[in-house]
């Protein structure tokens, strides 16, 4: 074991500590704020829906800007790489129950009322989108062809436009597919994300996050559906109108032989029809546009080029701005790390609740689910990679359905399956088991099914030539190439697990508590029951030092153990 | 006065196991309107001197002076072409050659016009809005020399410019780099080509610098007296190639 490894680690976990510690310390001064009760008749659907849509996209916004402004920062230079990168990976360990102090501290002490807690809700959606994008475009710059830097820069380039015409367009590949991920992940913390709770304080929002939940808690199978329903029209028509027109256009940004695996599966196949009317819609938006975007451009080119003298006053000043807000944002930092050690302590040194003591079980037994939770995953996605990658058909028929129902949020649907599984059962175990299942298993299905269809055709050939059978193409060819993609498909598929286990192992459905013993039971009961701030504080510690161990120990191992061995080049 | 001088040029990069020497000392002058080659096998650090000479990368001590001046960053009187083509693939042609234009702040209508101008000059008139996708090797490297046409640079920096083409593809290319350069009404009147390939060298250049590896450092300076168009299969051709081919041996 590296101690160098370990200690990095170690200073992750405690960096974690220290900030919630710090937040949680702050959360008794938030206010209580009185929801309006929500009525869970349909009439108020189509609201509640524009409600929940149009914090996805604010939160969107501020996550594709923050992502462009920290990815392309993190890629100037190792000096930066070395804290940014690792600071975006812990954020990513915490679940976004840990972010929900931070939230309310934030944006319901500072703005009062509804906007404060709207604010905040688009906060917690904006943490469950923003990391991966950030990631994306740090790898995007990285791959950058040395020889298009130097070319950009023997002519003279400045930094406005190698941005425009170099890193950003560089960016939009991984950036459009990432999307897809980072909405659907919002979508599936929808409901989390509507209704705050910390201790004392609730709040609840208007939208269908809200309105789902309202709707199972009180039994009301047909408003369900309806809202399920409508949950499903939206996530419809953005595939159609917003991404399969976008996918196709940032296939006009790749590298010819950049062929990383974030190569979206988009197909035409049975999704042809409906795909046909998304590029028409598009081009009548684009249309439309066109006067504005005609002005603007009028606008933008009639203002007079900067002389070189000039242009480099600007960008000195520029860059005295951007070290001293890095320096304030240092400062800053050190000065909350302090105060969060302050509170730590001081948090450490209350009595320690009873519940306490369960937290190795609870470790130990929410591991296990994971594991055979990830067992049942791999089960049933590496056959289909394997299906997928021997029959080009059958993946180009998997692939739309499995990205519709991948990116319906299961969330909406866990009163269904816990109740029934419980009547059937009789115990959460098995019903939890699933609802891990349901945040796990898609990320490991796209990932693989991306590598299967990235093994080179001439080696599938050469297979075919020497008359290999196919259990011994499998064996040879197939599986090996597949380990990179099933290591950051399992990388990401636990990432997504952990953060299911927080929905899947504590629910209210009726007035009847179901749980079980487990990590993500301990923390629910903690913030939505008994509101004790330390026992949250704890098992979320808990389980923040077994992502960040798990990753830093296992996966970053097999990471580059599968990126070294397996890589097809 | 010497167009180009370089005096004690050294370059060194920090390395896990202390500084990796990749230039030594190279010391020569360069006139107008020559042709220069610079060969060598790889490692030798071609690659890193025409980078030092344009501008992207300083030496960490000695010289580049242009025109008796001494050369901070980037000189904009040279216009690179790379072995890569180095080509924006979400831009079209015309985009990617006023490229170099934009960089310096050229309004866009004389961008159009140069542009256009140096579109024909590379043969490639028809191809303004297609995609480097869309092009053969050749037509890339093309469109890379258009770009770089389009600035008007009085000297041309070549990095290995036709390696990543076919033995045919090369061919023309190396006799259109020649009318361009010869033909009067031409801005670039001094060229530097780096290539692996003595017969290229000999081919082209007017003189030929000879560097070895380990750390690069100059071989040898020949002067190519042949008149163009040369014939490879010629004595004195062969002669030429033999002794570069030489040099090259005896240092390493």
């Amino acid at each position: 074991m590296n101690t160098r490894r370990l200690l990095s680690t170690a200073l992750s976990i405690f960096i974690v500590a220290a900030l919630l510690a710090l937040f949680f310390g702050f959360r008794r001064h938030a206010p209580t704020f009185h929801a309006p009760q929500l009525s869970v008749s349909t009439r108020n659907l189509p609201y509640y829906a524009f409600c929940s849509f149009y914090r996805m996209l604010a939160a969107y916004a501020v996550a594709l800007v923050f992502s462009v402004a920290y990815g392309m920062s993190a890629a100037r230079g190792p000096m930066w790489e070395r804290w940014m990168i690792p600071a975006i990976d812990i954020a990513q360990s915490v679940p976004v129950i840990g972010f929900f102090p931070a939230a309310i501290y934030f944006f319901v002490a500072f703005a009062h009322g509804r906007l404060g807690v709207e604010l905040a809700a688009i906060f917690l959606i904006f943490t469950s989108q923003a990391w991966n994008l950030a990631l994306g475009v740090f790898e995007s710059m990285r791959t950058i062809p040395g020889d298009s830097r130097d070319a950009l820069e023997a002519f003279g380039a400045g930094g406005w436009l190698r941005f425009k015409r170099l890193s950003l367009p560089a960016c939009v590949s991984k950036l459009v597919y990432n999307s897809i991920l980072s909405w659907v992940a919002g979508w599936y913390f929808l409901i989390a994300c509507e209704i705050i709770t910390a201790g004392p304080a609730r709040y609840r929002l208007p939208g269908l996050g809200s309105y789902l939940m309202e709707a199972a808690d009180r039994g009301r199978a047909a408003e369900l559906v309806a809202g399920l329903g409508a949950l499903l029209v939206i996530i419809v028509a953005m595939d159609v109108v917003v991404w399969q027109p976008l996918t196709v256009w940032a296939e006009k940004f790749r590298y010819e032989f950049a062929s990383g695996a974030a190569e979206p599966i988009r197909s035409l196949g049975m999704m042809e029809a409906l795909g046909a009317i998304g590029p028409d819609f598009y081009h009548v938006i684009h249309i439309a546009l066109r006067p504005i975007i005609g002005v603007a451009r009028a606008l933008v080119e009639a203002i007079p080029p900067l002389g070189l003298h000039r242009r480099e006053q600007l960008l000195r000043f520029g860059r005295g701005i951007g070290f001293a807000t890095i320096a304030a944002l240092w400062a800053l930092f050190l000065y909350a790390l302090l105060r969060g050690l302050v509170a730590l302590v001081s948090a450490l040194r209350t009595p320690w609740p009873a519940e306490a003591r369960l937290i190795p079980a609870a470790t130990v037994a929410s591991t296990i689910r994971m594991v055979l939770a990830y067992g049942i995953s791999l089960g049933w996605t590496l056959p289909c990679a394997l299906a997928a990658s021997d029959n080009p058909r059958f993946s180009r028929r998997l692939a739309p359905i499995a990205e519709i129902v991948g990116s319906m949020p299961a969330t909406a649907l866990f009163p269904i399956i816990v109740v029934f599984v419980i009547r059937v059962t009789g115990g959460m175990n098995l019903a939890s088991i699933l609802l891990i299942l349901t945040g796990m298993q898609w990320y490991l299905l796209f990932n693989l099914l991306a590598g299967a269809k990235q093994i080179p055709e001439d080696l599938k050939e050469a297979a075919r030539a020497y008359r290999l059978t196919r259990i011994a193409t499998w064996r040879k060819l197939t599986l090996p190439a597949l380990v990179p993609s099933i290591v950051t498909g399992s990388i990401t598929a636990w990432g997504g697990g952990w953060n299911a286990l927080i929905l899947s192992e504590y629910f209210v459905y009726r007035s009847k508590t179901y749980k079980v013993l487990g990590l993500g039971a301990l923390l629910d009961v903690a913030t939505y029951e008994t509101g004790n701030s330390l026992m949250t504080l704890l098992s979320l510690l808990s389980m923040v030092v077994v992502v960040i161990g798990l990753n830093r120990l296992i996966w970053r191992r097999m990471y580059n153990v599968a990126t070294d061995r397996y890589r097809l080049d | 006065m010497a167009l180009l001088e370089l005096k004690k040029v050294s370059k060194s990069y920090p390395h896990s196991k202390g500084n990796l020497r990749v230039l030594e000392e190279m010391s020569f002058s360069v006139e107008r309107g020559e042709f220069i080659a610079i060969v060598g096998p790889s490692g030798c650090g071609k690659s890193t001197l025409l980078r030092i000479i344009s501008g992207i990368v300083p030496p960490t001590s000695g010289q580049v002076l242009y025109n008796g001046q001494q050369v901070d960053g980037i000189n904009p009187e040279c216009a690179m072409v790379f072995q890569s083509f180095a080509l924006l693939p979400w831009l079209s042609v015309k985009a990617n050659i006023e490229l170099g234009l934009e960089a310096r702040g050229v309004a866009p209508a004389e961008r159009e016009r140069l542009a256009t101008l140096y579109i024909d000059k590379v043969g490639l008139d028809g191809f303004e809005e297609a995609y480097p996708r869309e092009l053969s090797g050749g037509m890339k490297q093309r469109v890379g020399l258009a770009r770089a046409l389009a600035v008007e640079p009085a000297v041309l920096l070549m990095d290995e410019p036709f390696s990543a083409l076919d033995a045919l593809t090369a061919i023309g290319l190396r006799e259109e780099l020649l009318d361009i350069w010869q033909a009067p009404d031409s801005p670039v009147e001094t060229i530097m080509m780096v290539t692996h390939v003595i017969e290229e060298a000999v081919e082209l250049a007017d003189r030929i610098l000879v560097l070895t590896p380990g750390p690069g450092r100059l071989a040898g300076d020949l002067k190519v007296d042949l008149a163009r168009p040369r014939d490879r299969r010629t004595e004195p051709f062969n002669n030429l190639t033999d002794k570069v081919f030489s040099m090259i041996e005896e240092r390493a």
